[in-house]
C-alpha cells in the first residue's frame, strides 16, 4: 500500500469531489435505511398488537 | 404503543435541524482542505459516527453492569438497543473511512492497527446480537448479555488508543501526530467549529435513536407478555 504520490506533486487541492458525494451519500443512505428498518418493525410490532387485542376481544 | 412523549417529538425536530446546519457547515462553512481537497469533508461525520458508534458501546456497557446488580429488564431492553445503534454508526464510520482512504491512501482497505481493532469491536458487538439470539430464556439471556458488553467493551478504549499506542498511517487530528501518518491536516478555525458542530449533532442523533428504539423493544416486551398471559388464560 503506498500513499496516493500525486498528492505531493499537485498545486491546488486534489480532485476529490467523487469521493465526498459517495461518502456522505453512504453516511446518509445508511442512516436512513436504519430509521426505516426501526419503522418497519414499529409498524409489525403494532400489527402484532392489534392482533392480539382482537384474540382477547373474541375470547371475551 | 404508547403515545410519543412531548420531549422525544421536540427532540425530533431538534435533531433534524441540528442535522441540516451540520449538513451545510460541512459542505460549505468548512474551507477545503488544500491537499486532500473535498473528501476530507468526510472526516467530520467519519469522526462523529465513530463517536457515537464507541458511546452506543459505553452505554450498553454501563446499563450492563445496572442489570447485573439490579436484574431489571429494562436496563437488557437499553443494552441492546445500545450495542444496535453503535453498530450501525461504527459500520458507517468504517465505510466512510475507506472511502476518504481510497484517494489518499491509494487503497480502499488496510490491515493497519486503527483499522483491524475496529473491525474486530464491530464484530465483537455484531456477535452479540447474534448470540443473543440462541439463548431461550429471557433472564439468561439478559445476564449473558450483560456480561458480554463489559467484556466486549475492552476493544473499545483499545480501538481509540491504537492510532495512539502502535505505528499507524492513520492520522491523529487531534493531539499529536505520528511521523508515518498519511492523511494528517491542520484544522483552522472553521474546520474544527464544523467539527465540533458534527460531534454535537451525532450526539443528539444518539439521543434522539436510542429514544426510539428504547420504546420499540419495551413495545416489543409488551407484546411478548401478553402472548404469554393469553397463552396462559387460553
Amino acid at each position: 500500500m503506498n500513499m496516493n504520490l500525486s498528492l505531493l506533486s499537485q498545486s491546488g487541492p486534489a480532485q476529490t469531489t467523487d469521493y465526498m458525494i459517495a461518502g456522505y451519500a453512504v453516511i446518509i443512505g445508511l442512516m436512513a435505511v436504519y430509521l426505516i428498518s426501526i419503522w418497519l418493525r414499529k409498524r409489525s410490532l403494532m400489527r402484532q398488537w392489534e392482533m392480539l387485542e382482537a384474540i382477547q376481544d373474541k375470547d371475551k | 404503543m404508547e403515545t410519543k412523549p412531548k420531549l422525544l417529538k421536540y427532540l425530533d425536530g431538534l435533531t433534524l435541524i441540528l442535522f441540516l446546519i451540520a449538513i451545510w457547515m460541512v459542505l460549505f462553512y468548512a474551507p477545503t482542505e488544500a491537499v486532500m481537497g473535498n473528501v476530507q469533508r468526510v472526516f467530520y461525520f467519519h469522526v462523529a459516527a465513530g463517536w457515537v458508534g464507541m458511546l452506543g458501546f459505553l452505554v450498553a456497557a454501563v446499563v450492563g453492569v445496572l442489570y447485573l446488580r439490579s436484574g431489571k429488564r429494562k436496563y437488557d431492553i437499553v443494552g441492546v438497543a445500545a450495542v444496535e445503534v453503535g453498530l450501525v454508526f461504527a459500520f458507517i464510520n468504517i465505510v466512510s473511512g475507506s472511502i476518504w482512504a481510497r484517494p489518499i491512501w491509494n487503497t480502499w482497505w488496510t490491515w493497519d492497527p486503527r483499522l483491524t481493532t475496529a473491525t474486530v469491536m464491530e464484530l465483537i458487538y455484531a456477535a452479540y446480537l447474534m448470540l443473543r439470539q440462541g439463548i431461550d430464556d429471557a433472564d439468561r439471556r439478559a445476564r449473558f448479555g450483560a456480561v458480554y458488553v463489559l467484556l466486549g467493551f475492552a476493544s473499545v478504549p483499545l480501538t481509540f488508543l491504537s492510532a495512539r499506542l502502535f505505528r499507524t498511517i492513520h492520522p491523529i487530528v487531534i493531539g499529536t501526530n505520528q511521523s508515518g501518518s498519511m492523511g494528517q491536516f491542520d484544522m483552522a478555525p472553521k474546520m474544527l467549529q464544523a467539527f465540533l458542530f458534527s460531534l454535537l449533532t451525532f450526539t443528539f442523533i444518539f439521543v434522539d435513536i436510542l429514544w426510539h428504539r428504547v420504546r420499540l423493544g419495551l413495545f416489543a416486551e409488551k407484546i411478548e407478555e401478553r402472548k404469554i398471559k393469553l397463552g396462559e388464560e387460553g
